[in-house]
């Protein structure tokens, strides 16, 4: 279903004009911060309804309703309907229809295109991550789990530290691993949020019979992004590789106390990145950890409610105001808590937050490995 | 459209929205209708500000422009659609909460703040605004007002008049009057203008800032279900409780089919509707609220009071809470909704007559009788206490409309008016919660009978072009 027609979501459009509740305006941080109802998927299921029916052409305003959202799946939260796939669709279509993609998009494009990430980085940096990390390279039938890097957190360097904590993290708890260092993919993600479902289509099956012929039986990633796109991928392939995120294989290290951690008086608090949490359902295991080493509290709007940060689907590129926007609302949030350490655990998320002063954003995965580091330098001083 | 560029440069561009796409989304409400009965206004002005709405009027009445303001749009009458284009106000840009007074537990908003946003600023001061309609989340406090919409705690706080204060309006020529009486709770000097606002349905102006009344929030609630072998002992027994003192927050008498309505949470659990027993004609949902040693004293008596009028208490809380997730905390299940779920194929429309108390059962089966004779599916019927400390109901008489078959919209249609008209003839009124829209404008002269020529020169006074909200309560008048 996942890349189906715009088409196909015809009746699911009928239902919302039908309906009409507009429960889905409340928690949507687009249409809050804009006020604008084709920027609501309330309006935006009745633009593509209009569309379909013929009642007007394609507008500046039809492309804007279709682009300028972060498919954070706040609005589905509140409905039954399938709405971020019915924003995925409509941006398809518009691009099948005549709509050249954004040039802010387009570069993306050309860059995963050339280089195989969407950030116009050499190959060659993909693999530097993992300088002096001593993880073996995969290899067919040397290894069942694939540690999957992912591009962001791969080739931007202030976002090398988490990764490397998340693979000694797994070091530590004894998952025997392999990664493809400059040789991994993208997870197609990026592809996939900014309408070319063919192009996407074609990578995730390169990408999964990549993955076979190395007999790869588990996929642990650290990026939500791709941890929702590869196990979407896999169930629509019909393959049997599982995909997990890394912090479901941590945390129970940490709850069942196999990991040591110091645990800190600092107030701080999580947030759910879209794609981890409502998109992905994983809730628990990051707060678990996040409890185990510092003095929690939780934000108003956390869990399903959680509000998106700003930067994905395109909209960090495209409309880079409205997506400061949209992280300065998320860290004011954090802020009121009373928490001095916003934690998170998406490249994405901590880019996008460590743009606006007044609050110490960390990685989950760096922030636990620091408090069993801590613990291990003060075990060596005695 | 010569008034647009005059609106552009009164406004500034990113105030006013012309493209068809943008105009489209304001064309429909939650009313039953077509997509092809989408009508889209001619331009939308989204204003800051008092004085950006005053502006606008301005141009509109230079120019002879109908307008319409909006809120949420989900008015289940077509009242804040653009019936003859023009303008449409979309009031939602204006949602500031200029100033919460917990000393003298008030609060002034723009007219544009959702009644859930207003909540949000004064729920901090242990205050809230108990007018609670199922859409507060969307609904606006404009909007509330205009439409004068219904209220979960009605039987306890009454409706959004009995919360409004004061309010600012900009007539159709333009004129800013604050109507009311300030941060006092009632006035007895001159004509209570104010009251003219609640369900005027923007016909007299644009209202653009309230200051409404709050309440403290209770520190505890215990909701309750009974079953009752007819309609009219649920009015007996209610009466019988007020008799005896007590103090009631909400009390809804659904007819056995509603109930399946409202148990949404219920059904995405066990996949059944529930089971009440098959002698049950009314369910009465009741709710009590305050301290904790109060409300259980209250709720024990009513409870025994039951007996003797054959009730018997629901015993699955599941049933019960599933009930108040759907009327008031919203508490649905992640990516379940009853709203789209129920309405897959068919929506919700209805009606919204009153009756007199003695007659609630006499016109519920009328209601029935009427749906099946335009042959629509009964969802049932709801009676809403909304009066303070009274048994005066709103009645929602609920079908479902296959809006994608004109025809059967055209039934509804024929199945709204004649609910409304026999209302009439029980002694009761046509409109209770949904106000009149241009849908019940053919019958208010047989409710309101040669009054109704004073409710056009008011009309007049506030809106001497007729622009504002054009079509609406009255037909078009032309000059």
């Amino acid at each position: 279903m996942r890349t189906a027609d715009l088409k196909e979501f015809e009746e699911e459009l009928e239902t919302c004009f039908g309906t009409s509740c507009g429960f889905c305006e409340r928690g949507c941080p687009v249409y809050q911060a804009m006020k604008v109802r084709t920027l609501s998927m309330k309006g935006r299921n009745r633009t593509m309804l209009g569309l379909l029916k013929g009642k007007f052409e394609i507008t500046p305003a039809v492309v804007q309703a279709a682009f300028e959202c972060t498919l954070c799946g706040n609005c589905d939260r509140w409905c039954s309907l399938k709405n971020t796939e019915h924003t995925r669709a409509f941006r398809e279509y518009l691009l099948k229809h005549g709509v050249e993609p954004m040039k802010e998009h387009s570069s993306l494009l050309a860059s995963l295109k050339n280089y195989g990430n969407p950030w116009f980085q050499p190959r060659s940096a993909r693999g530097k991550w993992l300088r002096g990390l001593d993880i073996p390279k995969a290899a067919p039938g040397k290894q069942e789990v694939l540690f999957f890097a992912g591009c962001t957190s791969a080739v931007m360097k202030p976002l090398v530290p988490s990764l490397a904590a998340s693979a000694k993290l797994l070091k530590r708890a004894g998952v025997d691993f392999a990664v493809m260092g400059q040789d991994e993919p993208c997870c197609g993600s990026t592809l996939l949020r900014v309408g070319q479902a063919d192009a996407f289509e074609k990578l995730e099956k390169e990408n999964f019979e990549r993955f076979k012929a190395l007999g790869v039986k588990r996929i642990v990633t650290a990026c939500p992004g791709c941890y929702t796109t590869l196990k979407e991928s896999a169930e629509k392939l019909g393959s049997d590789i599982e995909v997990m995120h890394i912090t479901q294989e941590i945390a129970d290290l940490v709850k069942s106390g196999d990991l040591e951690v110091k645990r800190s008086s600092e107030k701080m608090t999580y947030h759910d990145p879209c794609h981890l949490g409502r998109l992905g359902g994983i809730f628990d295991e990051p707060r678990e950890i996040v409890k185990a080493v510092s003095s929690f509290v939780e934000m108003p709007n956390h869990g399903y409610e959680s509000r998106c940060c700003g930067a994905g689907a395109g909209l960090q590129s495209a409309f880079p105001k409205l997506s400061r926007e949209l992280a300065a609302k998320k860290v004011d949030e954090a802020k009121g808590t009373g928490a001095t350490t916003l934690v998170t655990c998406c490249p994405f998320c901590e880019t996008q937050l460590r743009t606006v002063p007044g609050i110490k954003v960390v990685d989950l995965m760096e922030l636990l490995l620091e408090s069993t580091e801590v613990n291990c330098k003060k075990d060596a001083s005695r | 459209m010569k008034y647009i560029p005059e609106l552009r440069s009164a406004l500034g561009d990113e105030k006013v929205l012309t493209d068809p796409a943008e105009l489209y989304v304001y064309g429909a409400d939650w009313s039953p209708r077509t997509s092809d009965e989408i009508r889209p206004p001619d331009v939308v002005v989204q204003p800051k500000t008092t004085r950006d709405v005053q502006r606008t009027i301005k141009v509109a009445y230079s120019h002879d422009v109908p307008v319409t303001a909006g809120g949420g749009l989900t008015g289940m009458l077509g009242g804040a659609v653009s019936l003859f284009g023009g303008i449409y106000i979309d009031t939602t840009t204006m949602n500031s909460i200029i100033e919460v007074d917990p000393k003298n537990q008030t609060v002034r908003v723009q007219a544009g703040a959702t009644l859930q946003e207003v909540n949000d600023a004064v729920n901090p001061y242990g205050l809230w605004l108990p007018h609670q309609p199922e859409s507060k989340w969307v609904s606006t406090v404009g909007a509330a007002i205009a439409c004068d919409n219904d209220s979960t705690f009605g039987v306890r706080y009454g409706k959004i008049l009995n919360c409004l204060l004061s309010a600012q309006l900009v007539t159709g020529t333009g004129e800013v009057l604050e109507l009311g009486h300030r941060k006092a709770h009632f006035t007895s000097s001159g004509y209570k203008l104010k009251d003219l606002l609640a369900g005027s349905e923007g016909t007299l102006g644009v209202v653009t800032e309230a200051t409404l009344k709050l309440e403290p929030i209770p520190e505890t609630r215990l909701v309750e279900m009974l079953v009752f072998h007819r309609m009219g002992s649920a009015v007996d027994y209610l009466n019988r409780l007020l008799k005896a003192g007590i103090c009631i927050e909400a009390a809804h008498i659904n007819c056995k089919r509603r109930l399946n309505f409202y148990t949404h949470a219920y059904k995405t659990k066990h996949g059944k509707d529930p089971d009440i027993p098959a002698w049950a004609e009314a369910l009465l949902a009741i709710a009590f609220a305050g301290d904790t040693k109060i409300i259980s004293v209250q709720r024990d008596y009513a409870l025994e009071l039951a007996a003797e009028f054959e009730a018997e208490t629901v015993k699955e809380r599941e049933i019960i809470d599933s009930w108040w997730a759907s009327k008031y905390t919203l508490e649905f299940e992640p990516f379940k909704q009853k709203w789209p779920d129920s309405q897959t194929t068919k929506k919700f429309g209805a009606a919204d007559p009153g009756v007199p108390v003695g007659r609630l059962e006499e016109f519920y089966h009328k209601f029935v009788e009427v749906a099946e004779k335009h042959r629509l599916e009964i969802i049932g019927m709801n009676a809403y206490l909304e009066h303070p400390n009274s048994i005066g109901f709103s009645l929602s008489c609920a079908v479902f409309v296959d809006y994608r078959d004109a025809d059967e919209v055209k039934r509804f249609r024929m199945f709204h008016d004649e609910l409304s008209k026999l209302a009439i003839q029980f002694d009761g009124t046509m409109s209770t919660f949904m106000s009149d829209s241009h849908q019940k404008a053919p019958y208010m002269e047989l409710e309101h009978g040669r009054s109704l020529k004073y409710m056009r020169d008011i009309k007049r006074l506030f809106d001497p072009k007729g622009i504002m909200n054009p079509g609406k309560k009255f037909p078009r008048e032309e000059g």
